[in-house]
């Protein structure tokens, strides 16, 4: 039941705006407001002068280190070894040692540089699958 | 406001799988918002990003056995950096009890433009002096836009207490800025 001693208790709780009210009270309160427009308008008047005085804060925005702080610490992915990437990696070794092996025998007759597998192709043999799962859990409130 | 529906459910059960996408998504989102929490509860600047801190570090941990449904994930967030503010603050009392109190942080804030500097400095002041739980009430009704039924569960009160913490921290807001008005 509104009356203009809930109307003033509420704008004394929650503010000069009736759309910041607690849901169930809204419809009630407009209906207030339209009928002792001016009582309740001084009331919510007075009250939006301290929602503005708080309003002086704005939210702080958060320094560039404690977002790369926060980051840093997140779930990431995780490079591990499946068996397809394992066998990818076989092959990958297989064709190498080939490789050695021939290289040892032209390297009788041919100086060659040395083979090396860079660190792009290790990358571009690995999937998107594979993802760090934290153990630790803790329990919700 | 009701409890159903969670806007970051989704969300959370990206950074459970490691996206990165969402992880910065949920940063975005939240990192703000749980500091200012932290800053409105403790006024202290750096105090507040230790406690935002720690609040993703559970978070991170938290989103890769998050269950759906018990609570929403903004709500947890808020509780868990509630009570990192509350041991923060029961430190500080236990501190004080020692050691002469610390006078309240009145220089200059990110927070505060040079217009509404003083205003600034007299609101924070004012927050400052509240008791905890009625500046808990304002904070998480006011900067936090909390409603009223999930800032009562979150503050383990009935919606009828937190009205009447709200009003009695409201006024005690009123009566410390009064000449602000003239």
């Amino acid at each position: 039941m509104m009356d203009a001693q809930r109307f003033e208790a509420l704008a004394d709780a929650h503010g000069g705006l009736i759309a910041r009210w607690p849901a169930e009270v809204q419809d009630d309160a407009f209906a207030w407001l339209a009928q002792a427009p001016e009582a309740a308008q001084a009331v919510l008047t007075d009250a939006l002068a301290l929602d503005e005085a708080l309003d002086v804060l704005r939210p702080p925005q958060p320094s560039a280190a404690l977002r790369d702080a926060v980051l840093a610490a997140a779930p990431r992915q995780k490079q591990t070894w499946s068996l397809g990437r394992w066998l990818a990696g076989a092959g990958v070794g297989a064709a190498l040692a080939t490789a050695s092996v021939a290289g040892v025998m032209i390297g009788t007759q041919v100086s060659t540089a040395p083979a090396e597998v860079s660190d792009e192709a290790v990358m571009s043999a690995s999937t998107d699958d594979d993802w760090i799962v934290l153990p630790e859990t803790e329990s919700q409130s | 406001m009701t409890l159903k529906g969670d806007p970051d459910e989704a969300l959370v059960a990206r950074i459970g799988r490691g996206d990165q996408a969402a992880v910065q998504s949920l940063v975005a989102r939240k990192l703000p918002r749980m500091l200012q929490l932290a800053q409105r509860m403790l006024n202290d600047a750096a105090e507040a990003e230790d406690v935002a801190q720690e609040v993703f570090v559970r978070a991170w941990k938290q989103a890769t056995a998050w269950t759906p449904g018990a609570a929403r994930f903004d709500t947890w967030l808020h509780r868990v950096a509630l009570n990192l503010c509350y041991d923060r603050l029961r430190r500080r009392r236990e501190y004080s009890m020692a050691e002469p109190p610390d006078q309240v942080d009145t220089g200059p804030a990110p927070d505060r433009g040079l217009l509404a500097a003083d205003t600034g400095v007299r609101v924070t002041a004012a927050l400052a002096a509240l008791p905890d739980r009625q500046r808990e009430a304002v904070v998480l009704c006011h900067y936090q836009d909390l409603g009223n039924i999930e800032a009562a569960s979150l503050m383990g009160i009935s919606v009828e207490a937190l009205e009447s913490l709200l009003s009695r921290g409201r006024r005690a807001l009123r009566a410390a800025l009064a000449d602000l008005r003239e």
